[in-house]
């Protein structure tokens, strides 16, 4: 039996690690002290030897994220640490948790961090439809206020986002940040030459933080011992979809797809069969339920042609259809399109009208080829990876499941009413409710 | 500045070098290779990389890539679509995309046979639709505002229009709304698009969703001829395309000069072409009969009247002259009457003083400087609108704009002017010997030795400078002012129109007029001779920079030019003068511009004359600044100094385009927040504003007019003496905006 391996959780199941008095019984905010001890760039070396990579959905080597922010001496702004708390994914909740349970430890993490990069400003820019992770980080804040020693001068701003899952892109987060109309900017330059105010800025995820004080803690190279050598450490997987147990837990890299939702997540319930397997977020190529051995690290993910993305698992059983998983996750995207670039905007809007008339059994067999080769034109051309994402993963429906799509092309949906699509990501009206309604006086 | 390093690249097989950095777009044209645009516009800050229609390959990166982002690099290897099959499909599927909610109504689209769309369609797209569903339609067209009309299905959203508004005019009125499918560009709540410049998107659009309501539906591109001319409105003179159907105006469109103007138009030279057909423009000479009739004569009838006149008036004549003529005319004219008849008596508008050419620079000069100093109380909107886009450039670059009611500069703002490279000094206002002190100041910080630092003065009128020299070079005798005056010549509508040249009317036997409307000539003039517009004639403008710029013909003007006649009524007199501009033009050359210049060397986008030595200006009298009213004791309010300002959007061209009422000034008065609050006046308050007479006008506070004045145009300030009293209105049913009885 796979079981968990708690680094980033660590210590919340026995304890309300949401009070300062209890994080601190475990040591917390040691790993703090331990860093400012360092240089800079001795922080930075302990994170280069951990190999940590960037939870957000990118995996971009942490460490040689930081090491791109030129020194004070090289560009005289003020620089910046952005949280990007935005998580948006369909299918990723595991911010949530972290935010929720152990916002000390990610609020060590941002302090780290802001030492690493030498910045003392901190903005969290969180979900806005997250009332409670961003109540919860908001009374940790407020506890350690009092603590000149432990803040060291940093400030930690907390800015609610206002629904908008482009927000969660690095780029757009700092234009929305800005306050300006969250749109992706056009890379280079990156962040970490000209991000918030054309400062240089580090854009970290939240997971990604909360791993730091653990890692400064423990030491680089033995974090780096944790999971598997291309995807070091642990990961907390949101288990969702057609599952017994789902939920977030935290694993080491390396256990396998079928562990994550046999041993875990408790298999498909009722006795139904699994058909199919979204691992990294709605944004990823789907993979058939034949291809679960696959360990759940980078490189195997890959070579199978998805991604770890966010750690969204999503469990599919044999009731849902897949044109209709294809228009609520193209609806998804349309909705939360931009409109910046052109393919996205207009390709994702053909997409899920291509996508709704096969489902209604209007369409022809060179429409489905018209809706591959849509997906297709989106693939590549895009100014942010938010269409070519959503172009890949209908594709992969199609491509996987090609029987199923030619099956509505005679008389509709063969699953008819009988494919709700329960509890396998939110339909699109889910996302429209306005984050401000929540916003308390 | 040393040289920078210039770097080596291949596009399409082609190799080109150019200086690192460089645009791929522009690298490529420099090939003579086409990377196509939509949303990609230098002039709008840095790209923004969102129409996807410039995608290339680049070698050694598997994704396409927006050329428009990339800049030159050392051993880039560049396909675009002409050589790589990949690039190639990414441009057709970007326009596949565009077109696949694009209406294509091309057939009655204004913009169709000139659009970016249609041509790039033509050269890269699709040529059928595999676009099976309905698409997206929207409320059309949307006034945006009385002069733009909004069509948003046509719409590619390429943000240009925003961009524009938010980064270049800086009024941030255009936005853009919703998201994905549903993005839309609409004004901020909805207000209309209210700014001087607003008109510019309209030639920004790559597409046909901004249009403009005088030329939507007027012409199609085939059977329009563009004119290469100036604007005739302000100083700065930018360089315009007239766009003319069948004899007639249709639309101005701007003609980038990129050390004038950078393509941009005010509203004000592209809206107010409709003067040339307002309703009281006058045909044919005309003869007062009774105290306020005229009758309309013959040409023939009105020179001999014009004769009649001059030869009456025994020399005794003065003439206003506008600063609207063209030196060619102000020339001639001269001549006609300071050598055919020895009236050298004239009154000229505001001239450029000539000590300002040891400080010449082109005005794009503004937009990189590191401090800029405007001087004066007049808004450099209402005299010159380019400049304030370049001051706002210069801001936008990271220079500080100092403005200053007066020219007194402290001793560290002294110290930055000396020590600067890159300093300019702009007079914006009345008095100031025009720019006389300011050559002065410029030399006094040691500008002139410095081809960065750069001072400008801006006159109240178009060709004001022009003119004088023109007037001047004609005789050089002068003579003391006529007691009466036998005859008062009127040259042009802004001097028909100035108060001061009305009072000299009184004084006036006779007035003879030359203007365009019935209603500037009614109840004065003893005879009229029509007048044409800057967009009627030929002959040339000297700009606030010193620029000799051509006016063309743009349309055959109803009536004969001012030249024309000039140089007929000048051969009664004896007086040699030609009816062809390029001839007076090199006549007047000979004295005035070195001898050398002619028409041809003007070009379409005039050079500008190198820096003159710096010669003291001569002293002459120099109006001082009327001081600010002493700051009142406590409980006495005290007066306000009349501020009177001629807005951008005033005069009598203006006043015949109706589409331009509603950038007219609001009757208000404009007043410091001090001392408002001192009058327990709040922003929007009816108020009464007294001096000899009273007038009730709407308060408005305005943080960056200085205290002790009260700011009212001259066309609400009426006959208010120059100090006022200042108070909320008594009468609470009283409503703003009229006169009190």
């Amino acid at each position: 039996m796979a079981e968990q391996r708690l680094v980033v959780l660590q210590g919340a199941d026995e304890r309300d690690l949401t009070k300062l008095a209890e994080y601190r019984a475990i040591g917390g905010y040691d790993a703090l002290a331990k860093a400012r001890a360092l240089t800079p760039q001795a922080v930075i070396d302990e994170l280069l030897a951990s190999n940590l990579r960037g939870r957000g959905g990118a995996f971009f080597a942490t460490g040689r994220k930081w090491s791109f922010i030129p020194k004070p001496d090289q560009n005289p702004n003020p620089h910046y640490l952005v949280v990007n708390a935005d998580e948006s994914e369909p299918g990723s909740f595991k911010d949530n948790e972290i935010l929720s349970r152990v916002p000390h430890r990610f609020i060590e993490g941002c302090l780290i961090t802001a030492h690493a990069v030498e910045s003392k400003h901190v903005f969290v820019y969180i979900r806005g439809e997250y009332l409670g992770p961003f109540e919860a980080v908001r009374d940790a804040l407020e506890e350690i206020r009092e603590d000149d020693q432990l803040l060291g001068g940093v400030t930690i701003v907390v800015h609610r986002g206002a629904g908008a899952y482009i927000c969660g892109e690095e780029t757009a987060l700092l234009e929305s940040l800005e306050g300006k109309r969250g749109q992706p900017r056009s890379k280079p330059p990156f962040p970490a030459i000209s991000g918030l105010y054309a400062s240089p800025t580090v854009v970290n995820n939240v997971e990604t933080l909360a791993t730091v004080p653990p890692i400064v803690a423990m030491g680089g190279a033995a974090y780096a011992k944790l999971g598997v050598e291309s995807s070091t450490g642990t990961r907390v997987v949101s288990l969702s979809g057609n599952l017994v147990r789902g939920g977030n837990y935290e694993v080491a890299h390396g256990i396998t797809l079928r562990e994550l939702i046999y041993d875990l997540g408790g298999g498909v319930p009722d006795g139904r069969e699994l058909k199919a397997v979204i691992p990294g977020g709605s944004s990823t190529v789907i993979l058939t339920a034949e291809e679960i051995d696959v360990p759940y690290d980078y490189d195997a993910l890959a070579e199978v042609g998805t991604a770890m993305g966010s750690a969204g698992v999503i469990a599919i059983d044999d009731r849902c259809c897949m044109v209709q998983l294809g228009i609520r996750v193209s609806e998804f995207y349309e909705h939360e399109s931009c409109g910046k670039c052109t393919p996205c905007r207009e390709g994702t809007r053909w997409m899920t009208a291509i996508l709704r008339k096969l489902e209604a059994g209007e369409a022809s067999d060179s429409e489905l080829d018209l809706l591959l080769d849509v997906c297709d034109r989106i693939n590549g051309k895009c100014l942010c990876p938010l269409g070519e994402t959503a172009a890949m993963a209908v594709a992969s429906y199609v491509l996987k499941f090609r029987d199923e799509f030619l099956a509505h092309l005679d008389g509709g949906c063969p699953f008819g009413s009988q494919s709700p699509l329960d509890g396998v990501v939110a339909p699109v009206n889910q996302h429209t409710q306005s984050p401000v309604a929540e916003v308390p006086a | 500045m040393s040289a920078p390093e210039n770097v080596t690249l291949t596009i399409d097989g082609r190799v080109v070098e150019v200086p690192k950095g460089t645009g791929l777009v522009e690298t490529a044209a420099v090939a003579g290779i086409e990377i196509p645009v939509f949303c990609y516009e230098p002039r709008l800050g840095p790209p923004v990389g969102a129409c996807r229609m410039c995608l290339v390959e680049v070698e050694g990166i598997p994704k396409l890539q927006a050329g428009c982002t990339l800049t030159a690099q050392e051993g880039m290897v560049v396909g675009t679509g002409a050589t790589s099959e990949k690039a190639a499909e990414g441009q057709n599927a970007t326009l596949e995309f565009i077109l696949v909610n694009h209406p294509l109504d091309c057939p009655v689209c204004d913009k169709g046979g000139e659009c970016p769309l249609q041509d790039l369609t033509f050269r890269y797209g699709p040529g059928q639709t595999r676009m099976t569903f309905p698409k997206r339609t929207l409320d059309k067209p949307i006034p945006i505002s009385p002069t733009i009309a909004l069509d948003r299905e046509r719409c590619i959203l390429c943000y240009r229009c925003t961009r524009f508004s938010e980064s270049v005019a800086e009024d941030g009125q255009l936005v853009a709304r919703n998201r994905g499918s549903m993005s839309m560009i609409a004004t901020f709540e909805d207000e209309p698009y209210r700014d001087l410049f607003s008109g510019n998107v309209i030639e920004l659009c790559p597409v046909g969703a901004l249009t403009s309501t005088q030329y939507r539906f007027e012409a199609r591109p085939w059977e329009i001829q563009n004119v290469p001319t100036i604007c005739g409105l302000c100083p700065v003179g930018c360089n315009i395309s007239a766009t003319t159907r069948e004899g007639k105006v249709k639309r101005i469109l701007s003609r980038n000069h990129p050390e004038v103007d950078q393509g941009w138009l005010c509203d004000k030279g592209r809206f107010a072409y409709p003067h040339l057909y307002a309703e009281d423009r006058i045909a044919t000479p005309l003869e007062r009969v009774r105290r306020r009739g005229f009758g309309e004569i013959s040409w023939d009838d009105g020179l001999d009247r014009a004769e009649a006149l001059l030869r009456g008036a025994g020399g005794r004549i003065v003439t206003a002259l506008s600063g609207s003529e063209t030196i060619e005319e102000a020339y001639a004219l001269g001549r006609l009457l300071r050598v055919g008849l020895g009236a050298h008596s004239a009154v000229l508008p505001e001239a450029t003083s000539s000590a300002l050419d040891a400080f010449r620079a082109p005005l794009s000069s503004i937009g990189h400087a590191e401090v800029v100093v405007v001087i004066g109380e007049e808004r450099v909107a209402d005299r010159a609108p380019i400049v304030g886009l370049w001051i706002k450039q210069a801001r936008r670059n990271g220079g500080d704009v100092v403005e200053l009611a007066e020219p007194k500069l402290d001793a560290e703002l002294e110290q930055r002017l000396r020590s600067s490279d890159r300093a300019v000094l702009i007079w914006s206002g009345r008095a100031g010997g025009g720019g006389a002190r300011l050559a002065e100041l410029a030399h006094s910080l040691g500008f002139d030795g410095k081809p960065g630092c750069s001072a400008f003065h801006l006159p109240a009128t178009p060709n004001g400078r022009g003119v004088a020299e023109a007037w001047a070079a004609a005789a050089d005798r002068d003579e003391a002012n006529p007691e009466p005056i036998g005859l008062l010549i009127v040259s042009g509508d802004e001097a028909a129109a100035d108060p001061a040249v009305r009072a000299l009317a009184e004084k006036a036997e006779h007035v003879l007029a030359i203007t365009m409307y019935h209603g500037l000539a009614v109840g004065w003039a003893d005879l009229v001779l029509p007048a044409t517009s800057y967009l009627e004639r030929d002959g040339s403008f000297v700009n606030l920079e010193g620029r000799v710029q051509r006016l063309r013909r743009s349309v055959i003007p109803p009536v004969p030019d001012e030249l024309g006649w000039i140089s007929k009524l000048a051969a009664r007199f004896g007086v040699e003068i030609s009816p062809h501009a390029s001839l007076v033009f090199a006549e007047l050359a000979e004295t005035v511009y070195g001898g050398e210049a002619s028409f041809g060397d003007v070009g379409e986008r005039a050079p500008l004359p190198a820096r003159a030595a710096y010669e003291p200006p001569e002293p002459r009298p120099v109006a001082p600044i009327p001081p600010p009213a002493a700051a009142p004791a406590e409980h006495f309010l005290g007066t306000l100094r009349l501020l009177r300002y001629r807005p951008l959007f005033s005069g009598p061209t203006v006043e015949r385009v109706p589409e331009l009422r509603f950038q007219r000034p609001a009757a208000e008065v404009e007043l410091a927040a001090a001392d408002a609050e001192r009058r327990q006046i709040r922003n929007g308050d009816s108020v009464t504003v007294r001096s000899e007479s009273i007038l009730t006008l709407r308060a408005r506070i305005d943080r960056r007019l200085p205290p002790g004045v009260a700011r009212i145009a001259e066309e609400h300030a009426r006959d208010l003496g120059t100090t006022v009293e200042v108070s909320r209105s008594s009468n609470p049913f009283t409503s703003a905006g009229g006169e009190r009885a």
